[in-house]
């Protein structure tokens, strides 16, 4: 009780400096310090992004965005999951994979967009791959290490239960590791967002980084910083949404 | 249900890494738990107590000799010999309810069975005292009730062999006693084979109907003790004849390697 109200505390203190920021920055608008056609004041901005939201033009874009980003991420959440715990448990496979993630890892992930316009064009199935790539590897180290570290006493556990191998990984493995598996994941949904918006800018057709790089082209400067908003309200809510749900699915964390 | 449980001339080295030399663990130990007994082995710390129970449970090989269930020779965790650890925390699954935990040995077992097997849970539960406490997690419970949710699953398990490594040293003293004699209780229900490590002498003799006193490095058999104490054993009664008093100078002074005259002066 007593954390959760301090929590609360550092919330309020958290808006202060944003907030000096916001005030500074309208200020400067009005005193005629800055460029008004090249840095529009908050409230200005603020202005453009409510009738966004309440014309509902922020709508399909959101759509896009979000829609691409979840297929990519659902994906790769899945597969770097599967890959880590796989990759944990047979040194076969350890042996097989480790040369090929070591050698795809390191890559800054918009080095390979590029590439991806080549052989896949350009169009969503890029995008989708693109924000996948940028995931996967977050997820898989993340859920490898916290499989590699799982207490031998839980699996010595389980093996004198004898319980069979894949009901080992499905029901011991796969719970245990996932406060790490959920560590990787939340890595990897700043990393996926950030390639997904920077993939509509390079090729979209819609969605918001394509709605920012092309109101930034046609000078519509408020346009470009209402929908870098939208963006940023985005980020922030998944981030939130992902705390509550990790929330609940590992409410043991640190407990036991 | 129960079954003996033997090491025979068991020999365990485990190979050093690199410049370092091999470790040999155990010297050639024969020792057997007969059905239905309540054996336990006392030893210094560090002289590889535990390392004798996982050979016990399959989980690690000897090098040389054998470790015999009944008449088979152990070479994976085999089925019936149920290891109770000592981390009790770190065995339990903490995504998962009290109850479930205690189900988890059963669920291989045909659906149509569950409601039944469920029931059967909540009996044992209630038999460590836990009843009442099925739908929370474990990490809502104190280590003595961790410790009892880890004596209900075994149960579960339906053991042939329980092993109890060092079982209640993680707790309080009043706690350590209710467990020992809920754990006695249990026994002498069920009847399976007992096997407990600990390095408490009072512990050992007040729970077992013999004794095995371990040597130092390379750890050796040193000497089997008859208990011998009537039963039912009771908290005051037992620890407080005169017997228990001459079994625990003769295995402490056993364990410190001295003359009588020499034990624990300083």
């Amino acid at each position: 009780m007593s954390h959760r109200s301090e929590a609360r505390g550092m919330g309020l203190w958290s808006l202060a400096s944003p907030a000096l920021v916001l005030c500074v920055w309208e200020l400067a608008g009005r005193l005629g310090w800055t460029n008004p056609i090249l840095l529009p004041r908050p409230l200005q901005i603020i202005e453009v992004f409510l009738g966004l939201v309440s014309s509902g033009a922020v709508l399909s874009p959101l759509l896009h965005t979000v829609g691409l980003f979840m297929i990519g991420y659902v994906i790769a959440s899945l597969l770097g999951t599967a890959l880590g715990i796989a990759m944990a448990t047979s040194q076969t496979l350890y042996g097989l994979l480790e040369p090929l993630v070591e050698s795809l890892r390191p890559i800054p992930k918009p080095a390979l967009v590029p590439v991806l316009f080549l052989f896949l064009g350009i169009g969503k199935a890029t995008m989708i791959v693109l924000v996948v790539l940028a995931s996967v590897f977050p997820v898989l180290i993340s859920t490898f290490q916290g499989v590699r570290g799982l207490d031998p006493v839980l699996l010595e556990t389980a093996r004198t239960l004898q319980i069979s191998r894949s009901r080992t990984i499905f029901s011991v493995i796969l719970p245990a590791s996932l406060p790490m598996i959920l560590a990787g994941m939340r890595v990897a949904l700043g990393l996926g967002l950030v390639l997904v918006i920077l993939a509509e800018m390079l090729a979209g057709e819609d969605g918001i980084g394509f709605r920012i790089l092309d109101h930034e082209r046609s000078f519509q400067v408020r346009e470009m910083f209402a929908w870098i908003v939208v963006l940023v309200a985005l980020g922030g809510a998944m981030m939130k949404l992902f705390e509550i749900a990790e929330r609940r699915l590992v409410p043991w964390r640190g407990r036991s | 249900m129960s079954e003996k449980l033997g090491f025979d001339h068991v020999t365990k080295v485990f190979e050093g890494s690199g410049s370092e030399p091999d470790y040999v663990a155990f010297d050639d130990i024969t020792l057997e738990a007969a059905p239905s007994e309540f054996l336990a082995i006392v030893g210094p710390s560090g002289c590889g107590k535990s390392t004798l129970l996982r050979l016990a449970a399959g989980l690690i090989l000897p090098t040389r000799g054998q470790v015999v269930l009944g008449h088979k020779p152990i070479d994976a965790p085999p089925p019936g010999v149920i290891y109770l650890f000592q981390q009790y925390a770190k065995s339990l699954f903490a995504w998962r309810t009290v109850i479930d935990n205690v189900m988890f040995p059963l669920e291989g077992a045909p659906r149509a069975r569950r409601a039944e097997q469920r029931a059967q849970c909540r009996e044992y539960l209630r038999q460590v005292g836990l009843a009442g406490f099925e739908d929370k997690y474990p990490w809502q419970l104190s280590g003595g009730m961790q410790q009892r949710v880890a004596i209900a699953r075994a149960l579960a398990a339906n053991p042939e062999v329980l092993l109890l490594d060092e079982p209640f040293s993680a707790v309080d003293a009043l706690t350590r006693m209710e467990l020992q004699t809920l754990v006695l209780q249990l026994w002498e229900q069920r009847k399976f084979t007992a096997i407990l490590v600990t390095h408490d002498v009072d512990e050992a003799i007040f729970l077992a109907d013999r004794v095995a006193v371990l040597g130092a490095r390379p750890t050796s058999l040193k000497e089997i003790i008859d208990v011998g104490l009537p039963r039912p054993r009771d908290q005051f009664a037992t620890r407080e004849d005169p017997r228990f008093l001459k079994l625990r100078h003769d295995i402490t002074a056993s364990l410190l390697a001295r003359s009588d005259g020499h034990v624990a002066s300083v």
